[in-house]
């Protein structure tokens, strides 16, 4: 079984059905909070629901509008940029309308295993002569270029394609079908429509050509078809002669119900006021240049080449859907099943995403526009506004475990014992420039079917106030080995001495042979606190009993929910700034924060 | 002052700070670039002899730019990693062009990379190859097992896993201190201090 390291989950307060019901007033959710106190709720980490409220951390944002936890899940995205994975060019959001949300440049997947694609010379022998005069700098390779991925050597001459020039892949494939056959662009498109000799051909002259044509129609061409012949049934004024107008209103063949299909596809442009008020059946399309397309009914040649290739030449489903819409030529009824089908994957454009408070909508997290850049231009994470917590088994068979209690500590990821006493150190650190209280809350047995025991042996302390950076580099020598380290050693080894002399709650030492007290904390730091957690894990025994379920997955998992509140004076101001300067600067306020979290200290043995 | 007759150590500690393991095989260190304060632990390999053979611009005969393999600060390679510069054909001849990696980088054991460069705070996992001419930007966890093809380049902020190597995550606003490998640096090396808590 997969060992377990241990892990802090943090819940969002957006999941908290109470603050649900949110208003404009940003102070609303604490006032909330402030009930959950007295509730006697407890939260269930292994509640389904859970699973999506639960996050470390990292993942946390802080609203310091709001004071509130904000996660991935409540904030809303922006999106800043767009940019290609591959070049990790900027694209513009106007292209990204024309061109849609892919890489137009030469940034190809493999359409095999995703591996990124590399435009290489069909004809690679390797011309004697070159090797023998590297400084001929005349280009070695010319004609033909295939795109080969390096991972699973497969080349776009696979499916038959092949481009004339190294660069402008993006365009050459969009006029390429496979096999090398050429295939209308959009433009070709919208000019053969124009072209009045080839629309309104004697019919004789279009039954002709219409086996060619069949072949043609692709997504593209039978949608636009198909738009501009109900387009044309929709401004037609006398369409009205069905007589069964009341019922057809939100029928298959109405225009009403076309319209506002039409409307959800195109954004609007169709939405034709008037055409609400006519009512009336219409024309289904008739032939191809109305957007008809007979469905292709005979599978004969997949079969033969199903049987000729087996299943290893069918394309897999995650394939398939990596395959990017309206490239394949094919229409929907011939959609590619094989891999001899499958084109390359221009690269799926990513994002650089600003996110804001679901509340008070202000930006809590920006990045700089620029893709080659990663700094930030707001980041407010969760970890610089509400204590870290870090858990660590903690041994006390082993009587001497030195001044720091991580020397002897039990094995990190070994399972629990039942009904055993295990005991674990709860790290707090602190990472405001405030001193802060903490009380922390646990049910006195777990939720869930195998209740353990749970004693949190100091549920209130302090924390003292994180320092700044700069004090602590500065004393750090930062020379790596030989003195410097010694004497920073001894410089951090007189610091704890005196924490130790000053704390009267701190951990009684080892005189004390490591009785753990209730009520006292076991270590504390410059803005850190430790304590210890003591926890009698149920037995996974199965009852006998008839109606009892066989264990399930993570069930022997032990997980302690714990509620944390912090409380701490900050300076009064932030929100209210204009109240403020009249009053006494110096003010000071009361803040709190409390919220959930989940301890998953390790698996009990079964 | 620690080599004044002492135990000798495990590692050889430059006056940079770099913690290099006595049993680290490093080939042509003439054209390894170490940073500073990057630790090479035991059986790590780095290719220095695999220069490049053709320089890029026919002037710069003056300053032969030798470096094969050039990494930053605060870097950590774990047992049994390996670096080698990546190679191919250019203008019709092998070559071998430089391996660059910025700073607090950490490959895990028993990794090969042939990347072209690699950003900085990058976690690579343990077994994981990574092909040759990647590019990897900053801010960029690769997990255990990857393989990440030749020439991939992966964007900042990407979690990436699988064989071939696949976007699986992005590394949240709160995660960028978790790639800071100064604490990891104090902890290895002649006389290691423990992790902080």
């Amino acid at each position: 079984m997969a060992a377990l390291t241990p892990y802090t989950y943090i819940q969002c307060p957006c999941s908290d059905l109470s603050t649900l019901g949110r208003t404009s007033d940003p102070k609303s959710p604490r006032a909330d909070e402030a009930d959950d106190d007295d509730d006697d709720r407890t939260f269930d980490p292994r509640a389904p629901r859970s699973n999506y409220s639960l996050y470390p951390l990292e993942y946390l944002l802080y609203c310091e509008d709001c004071h509130q936890i904000r996660c991935p899940r409540c904030v809303s995205d922006e999106i800043v940029t767009y940019y290609c994975p591959n070049c990790l060019f900027e694209v513009p959001s106007s292209n990204l309308k024309s061109e849609g949300n892919r890489c137009t440049r030469s940034c190809f997947q493999c359409p095999i295993c995703i591996g990124p694609l590399a435009v290489t010379s069909v004809e690679t022998k390797p011309d004697p002569s070159l090797l023998a005069a590297p400084d001929n700098t005349a280009a070695p390779h010319s004609g033909p270029y295939a795109l080969t991925c390096s991972y699973c050597s497969w080349t776009s001459t696979e499916a038959g394609i092949k481009f004339d020039k190294p660069n402008g892949i993006h365009a050459q494939l969009a006029k390429l079908r496979n096999g090398g056959l050429t295939r209308l662009t959009a433009k070709e498109r919208k000019e053969r429509r124009k072209d009045p000799s080839h629309r309104f051909a004697p019919a004789a002259e279009r039954d002709h050509e219409r086996s060619a044509l069949d072949d043609k129609l692709n997504l593209e061409t039978q949608f636009a078809n198909l738009k501009s012949f109900y387009q044309s049934q929709l401004a037609d004024p006398n369409a009205s002669d069905s007589g069964l107008a009341a019922l057809s209103d939100l029928g298959f063949s109405s225009p009403t119900s076309l319209s506002r299909i039409m409307s959800i596809y195109t954004g609007g442009s169709l939405h034709d006021k008037k055409a609400k008020l006519r009512v009336g059946a219409m024309r289904e399309a008739l032939d191809t240049d109305e957007g008809l397309q007979l469905a292709d009914l005979d599978e004969s040649a997949a079969i033969a080449q199903l049987q000729c290739e087996g299943y290893d030449g069918t394309a897999s489903t995650s394939q398939l859907s990596d395959q990017p819409p309206n490239l394949g030529e094919a229409h929907l009824h011939g959609r590619g099943r094989f891999i001899s089908d499958l084109r390359p994957i221009p690269y799926l454009l990513r994002t650089k995403r600003s996110k804001r408070c679901p509340v008070c909508r202000h930006i809590i997290s920006k990045p700089e526009a620029k893709v080659q850049t990663t700094r930030f231009r707001i980041r407010l994470v969760a970890g610089s506004y509400i204590p870290s917590m870090a858990i660590r088994p903690l041994s006390l068979s082993g009587g001497s475990s030195g001044t720091s209690a991580s020397g002897s500590a039990g094995i990190p990821g070994a399972l629990l014992d039942p009904l055993r006493p295990a005991h674990y150190l709860l790290t707090f650190t602190n990472p405001i420039f405030e001193s802060i209280k903490v009380t922390l809350g646990a049910p006195a047995k777990t939720p869930g079917r195998f209740a353990s025991k749970v004693t949190v042996l100091c549920p209130e302390f302090d924390i003292d106030a994180n320092t700044d950076v700069w004090d602590e580099a500065l004393k750090d020598p930062g020379g790596g080995g030989g003195g410097g380290g010694e004497l920073r050693d001894r410089e951090r080894e007189r610091e704890r001495e005196r924490r130790r002399r000053k704390g009267e709650e701190g951990r009684n030492m080892s005189s004390n042979n490591n009785q753990l007290e209730v009520g006292k904390i076991w270590e504390r730091g410059r803005n850190w606190v430790s304590i210890v957690v003591e926890v009698v894990p149920a037995s996974l025994r199965l009852d006998h009993g008839a109606g009892e379920q066989p264990l399930r997955e993570d069930d022997d998992v032990l997980e302690i929910p714990m509620f944390v509140r912090i409380e701490w004076e900050a300076e009064a101001g932030g929100d209210e700034v204009g109240a403020v300067i009249g009053r006494d600067r110096e003010a000071r306020e009361r803040r709190e924060l409390a919220y959930w979290c989940v301890l998953g200290l390790g698996r009990i043995r079964v | 002052m620690s080599s004044r007759r002492p135990p000798r150590g495990e590692y050889i500690e430059t006056d940079t700070g770099n913690k290099v393991a006595r049993k680290a095989t490093l080939v042509g260190t003439q054209n390894i670039m170490l940073g500073g304060k990057t630790v090479i632990q035991p059986e790590v390999m780095i290719r220095g002899d695999l220069v490049r053979t053709i320089q890029a611009s026919s002037q710069s005969g003056a300053t032969p730019n030798s470096t094969a393999v050039a990494i930053g600060r605060y870097c950590f390679l774990s047992r049994g990693c390996c670096l080698r510069p990546p190679g191919r054909l250019y203008k019709g001849a092998f070559t071998y062009m430089p391996l660059r990696m910025g700073d607090h980088v950490f490959v895990g054991p028993a990794s090969v990379v042939q990347a072209a460069s690699i950003g900085s705070h990058v976690h690579i996992g343990a077994k994981v190859a990574i092909g040759e001419f990647a590019i990897i930007k900053d801010y960029v966890r690769i997990l255990d097992g990857t393989v990440v093809p030749p020439n991939t380049v992966i964007p900042s902020f990407s979690i990436v896993a699988g064989q071939p190597a696949r976007l699986i995550g992005e590394v949240p606003e709160g995660g960028h201190e978790a790639f800071e490998l100064r604490d990891l640096y104090k902890t290895v090396g002649n006389n290691p201090q423990p992790a902080p808590s």
